[in-house]
């Protein structure tokens, strides 16, 4: 409608929708829209971090990223973690999920249980974890000695490959529940009459599983591995207290790569260079998922 | 021969009974509505038919074997589900196509039969499209396809048409009369809209409380109820049912109430002097001249007729169909005549049984 034919009315709704929405507006710009366009614009600098003085370098900061193997190696390292956690949270979550949308007399307390890892802080779980894995004092090689299955202990954190898949591991037991959650949400909505129809047509159990579950699930767990891909690809907090990257790089992601460049080198500029880079590499992911949901409303 | 057969079907949930020795027995072609109100058992003797569910006791035949233990897929028999439950992910042939392909039939095979299935439904042109893109009684339609295509020897129909508007409704009803009667087979119509049995069925099987309280033609459902609880449920607007007393004087029985008193039609053996009620239904009622003297309390205009309640003596409220032509309105004073010759006289009872004398008797 022409602005100059609005009514009084019209005119007071628009301010006051306005008014409604602009506090999220502020607050949007102030944590994700500055931080962003701030480590952007950083990453053309040469910064010294403690004094944040530096000098304008332009885009060679990124020339310097395309040839260092560092970031390529913790980009495989983040992409080995990503693939390998998220595909354990997939399988575990989804079995578990299963398991818990069964009648069980124990069922409600299982499903309350099953949350407890994505519940318990990270410092808490890393710690616990580290000493089951402890090669002197920990349940995991005591147990693998006693059982003689092994004459020595494991270092399940200080070699590789150990390292990197008892990260891959705990990561999946952190996170598994969330994809527990979500496929159980979803199993429960699908209709018995589904099942039940199946069932006249002939179909067994597995047929069942694989032409009324699976097909009800695809939805959920694509937004399931789009969404866990993310947030695993960015963890940090997790790598950084079981293994702080190490041995050596071995374990050190694109985040830890920012975090030592920013922190341990003092080079807030480079470090930007590297946020910068991942979150271009995440948009790809982004923006599948945003093509994926968009398709759907289509059809 | 029967084709069907359900004796002493008992089905208890824990501590809740929904069958209580439910015996049936349905002929080889026969379309039988199961009707009754919400939770008379009606749904729960269709799914222990299709096997979805376990009597706690009696036996179920189809054809000329017992099926109690017998899986869903191996008792012949097909079922369209209320909300039709047609597999989303698939596409119309697909889903039409979904019991044959686990029966293992060649996909040249299965390809000319969906086609034919699809035919005899019109969904040709539907048939690459998902459910979801589909409106009510185009799904209706692939579930009755997914159904036939197995050429099953009972179908079993769980309120197919519930879901859909009221002119649909009646199109599909005929469709549905149209379709057993090309195939011939076995249709067992769960329902509990009494226009569907009435109109569709050759048998009624009318339950409540998990009993059966009878299984007849749609015509003697309505004209012979077999008790008070069927004459009283089969009908609109519903029956007049009185509570009153049958006297008995030189061989005449007589029904009152309060300071009425009507003649009723011969009774059989079973019919006791004492406590009774007296049914007529609305058509039976005359408005404008008659005995009965009493007030018009509500006017409900269909265009064809009027159905008129009026008020007497003793708070009887009596409800009856008036030609359109005649106009009556509220507080207006009214005489009523009743048709006796089609009243029943039941048993007193919420169940009490019809105490007429056989029709073909009397």
């Amino acid at each position: 409608m022409n602005p100059a034919r609005r009514t009084r009315l019209e005119r007071e709704y628009a301010l006051l929708g306005a008014i409604l929405i602009a506090p999220t507006v502020l607050i949007f710009c102030a944590v994700i829209v500055y931080p962003l366009v701030s480590a952007i614009y950083l990453s053309l600098f040469q910064v010294f971090t403690p004094t944040l003085e530096g000098s304008w370098v332009g885009l060679s900061n990124y020339r310097e990223l395309l040839g260092k193997e560092e970031f390529w190696t913790s980009l495989l390292n983040n992409i080995i973690w990503t693939v390998g956690t998220l595909s354990l949270q997939i399988i575990f979550g989804v079995a578990m999920a299963l398991i818990l949308h069964q009648n069980m007399w124990f069922r409600s307390l299982a499903r309350s249980l099953i949350l407890f890892p994505y519940f318990v802080s990270t410092v808490v779980a890393v710690l616990v974890w580290k000493w089951l894995f402890n090669d002197l004092y920990g349940i995991m090689n005591h147990l693998l000695i006693v059982s003689g299955l092994t004459d020595f202990p494991i270092d399940y954190l200080g070699t590789m490959p150990n390292a990197m898949i008892s990260v891959i591991l705990v990561g999946a037991w952190k996170y598994f529940p969330f994809v527990v959650i979500a496929v159980l949400a979803r199993l429960q909505t699908i209709p018995d009459a589904l099942y039940e129809a199946a069932r006249i047509d002939g179909a067994g159990p597995i047929s069942r599983f694989f032409d009324v579950t699976v097909p009800q699930l695809r939805e959920v767990l694509v937004v399931i591995i789009m969404l866990r891909a993310i947030w695993d690809f960015k963890e940090f907090d997790m790598i950084y207290l079981l293994t702080g990257g190490g041995p050596i790089t071995s374990t050190q992601t694109l985040p830890l790569l920012v975090y030592k460049e920013a922190f341990k080198l003092n080079q807030m500029g480079m470090a930007s260079t590297y946020a910068v880079a991942m979150m271009a590499i995440m948009l790809v992911f982004m923006i599948l998922y945003i093509r994926r949901t968009r398709s759907e409303e289509d059809t | 021969m029967a084709d069907v057969i359900l004796r002493d079907i008992v089905k208890s949930f824990g501590s809740v009974t929904a069958l209580r020795g439910l015996n049936l027995q349905i002929e080889e072609g026969e379309f039988v509505s199961l009707l009754g109100p919400s939770g008379c058992g009606k749904t729960t003797t269709l799914r222990i038919l299709a096997g979805l569910e376990f009597p706690t006791s009696g036996t179920i035949s189809i054809g000329d074997r017992v099926v109690n233990d017998v899986a869903p897929a191996q008792r012949d028999i097909a079922m369209v589900f209320q909300s039709y439950a047609l597999y989303p992910h698939m596409t119309v042939a697909e889903n039409i196509a979904y019991p044959l392909k686990k029966r293992r039939i060649p996909r040249g095979e299965r390809t000319v039969m969906v086609q034919k299935a699809a035919e005899l439904l019109q969904l040709t042109e539907l048939l690459r499209r998902k459910p979801r893109q589909l409106s009510g009684g185009q799904q209706q339609r692939v579930a009755l396809g997914r159904a036939l295509v197995r050429d099953p020897k009972v179908f079993l129909l769980d309120e197919p048409l519930s879901n859909l508007d009221a002119k649909l409704r009646s199109y599909m009803r005929v469709e549905l009369v149209e379709l057993h009667r090309r195939l011939g087979r076995t249709m067992i119509y769960v329902t509990h809209d009494q226009l569907e049995a009435m109109t569709m069925s050759d048998r009624i099987a009318v339950m409540d409380g998990g009993d059966l309280q009878q299984f007849a033609p749609p015509n003697t459902v309505y004209r012979e109820p077999a008790n008070r609880f069927v004459a009283g449920f089969i009908g609109t607007p519903a029956m007049n049912l009185v509570d009153g007393e049958l006297v008995l004087s030189g061989g005449d029985w007589t029904f009152r109430t309060g300071n009425l008193s009507v003649p009723v039609p011969p009774l059989g053996e079973n019919a006791a002097a004492g406590p009774a009620a007296l049914g007529f239904r609305p058509e039976h009622v005359r408005f404008g001249e008659g005995p009965i003297e009493g007030t018009v309390q509500v006017v409900e205009q269909s265009g064809h007729e009027n159905i008129v309640v009026a008020k007497f003596a003793n708070d009887l409220r009596i409800t009856g169909r008036a030609p359109a032509a005649q106009v009556w309105k509220p507080g207006e004073p009214v005489r009523i005549r009743i048709d006796t010759a089609e009243a029943h006289a039941f048993a007193a009872g919420p169940n009490g049984e019809r105490l007429n004398r056989p029709r073909a008797a009397a």
